[in-house]
């Protein structure tokens, strides 16, 4: 399994690109990696919560964007830190810019249609605005109060 | 240089007070394995690090750690955001809720405050690697522990998905091992310190 064997230190055999889950089995799992999902006995069978948008309509449109955001975004997070130790990866590298693509896109029509996330997405939610605008870095709400899905 | 995204990292929606469950799960913020310990021991230890590539991941993991650190908290928030004194009472939080009311403060499920005693940035990279290795370890058996102990589902579902990026964690820290160990002496890793003593690394 190890190209070259050593004693008296710790070895950790590199992960090769292999199967992925896609973006909703990634965020479920923890991780993009089938590989690298090794689950705790006591979770198994476990019920999922159901997890439901409450409010208006306006309000649960919100969240399912929100929850695309998280799911695309947590594939770059896990993809990133593979491409960290991985830096020739030409699969994981494509797979990390398909899906910054994605993000970009996403962040914008959030920022666009609701608030933004990141003070560079103000940018993205003033474009519409006529001269003047309102300060908006602060609307929505925060991210501890459940609003998360 | 930080920015902040308004968003978790992983949703959190938690609909039942449960001050007990709150209690325990705090060991995650400010505990000796904890996320806020976790994540400034990776973002101390970065400084030095021998191979540049190895401080990034370690960045980019010490990033993490800081929005994991907050899903523990968006947790021990919701669990005690609607407390009652008498359950405040009744659950053993009444301690807790004397010194901070339904604040968050990072400390260990018994009361011991964070503290930078927690870890190490010892200054040599197979040393902190190594550290690193056993710290994700330290954390799944935190989660593990945490989800035996823990029934609603609601609370349970966020602790899975953390413990899952530990084991991803050990494995990225076993890797960026590997790639310290290309730039040292094969015949004997111990020869020098990789982050002192720079002029024996391999170029």
């Amino acid at each position: 399994m190890f190209e070259k064997e050593h004693l008296a230190i710790a070895s950790v055999p590199m992960q090769r690109w292999g199967e992925l889950y896609d973006e909703q089995e990634a965020l479920d799992n923890g991780t993009v990696f089938p590989d690298l999902n090794k689950p705790f006995f006591v979770m198994e069978g476990a019920p999922v919560p159901e997890r439901k948008a409450a409010g208006t309509p306006g309000e649960q449109q919100r969240e399912h964007m929100l929850l695309q955001i998280q799911k695309v975004s947590f594939v770059v997070d896990d993809v990133r830190l593979y491409m960290d130790t991985h830096p020739r990866d030409a699969q994981g590298l494509a797979l990390l810019r398909a899906m910054l693509g994605k993000r970009k896109q996403l962040l914008k029509e959030y920022a666009q249609q609701f608030y933004p996330l990141t003070i560079d997405c103000m940018a993205d939610a003033c474009e519409n605005v006529p001269e003047g605008g309102c300060y908006c870095w602060q609307k929505g709400p925060t991210p501890w109060e459940g609003a998360c899905v | 240089m930080w920015i902040y995204e308004k968003r978790l990292q992983y949703p959190v929606k938690i609909t039942k007070t449960c001050p007990k469950t709150a209690q325990l799960i705090i060991s995650q913020y400010g505990g000796p394995d904890g996320e806020l310990s976790a994540s400034m021991r990776y973002l101390s230890q970065r400084y030095t690090m021998p191979d540049k590539t190895v401080g990034g991941l370690l960045t980019d993991i010490g990033t993490e750690e800081l929005a994991h650190m907050e899903i523990i908290c968006a947790m021990v928030y919701q669990l005690t955001k609607n407390l009652s004194v008498e359950e405040a009472k009744t659950a053993g939080f009444d301690a807790y809720y004397i010194d901070h009311t339904a604040a968050l403060w990072p400390q260990a499920a018994a009361g011991v405050p964070f503290t930078a005693k927690e870890f190490q940035s010892k200054g040599d990279a197979i040393t902190d690697l190594t550290e690193d290795l056993a710290a994700e370890q330290k954390a799944r058996t935190t989660y593990d522990n945490l989800l035996r102990m823990i029934p609603d589902p609601e609370v349970r579902d966020p602790l899975k998905f953390l413990r899952a990026r530990e084991v991803v964690h050990f494995q990225r820290f076993g890797e960026a091992l590997e790639k310290t160990k290309e730039s040292l002496r094969p015949e004997n890793f111990y020869y020098f310190n990789p982050e002192f003593d720079k002029q024996f690394l391999k170029k």
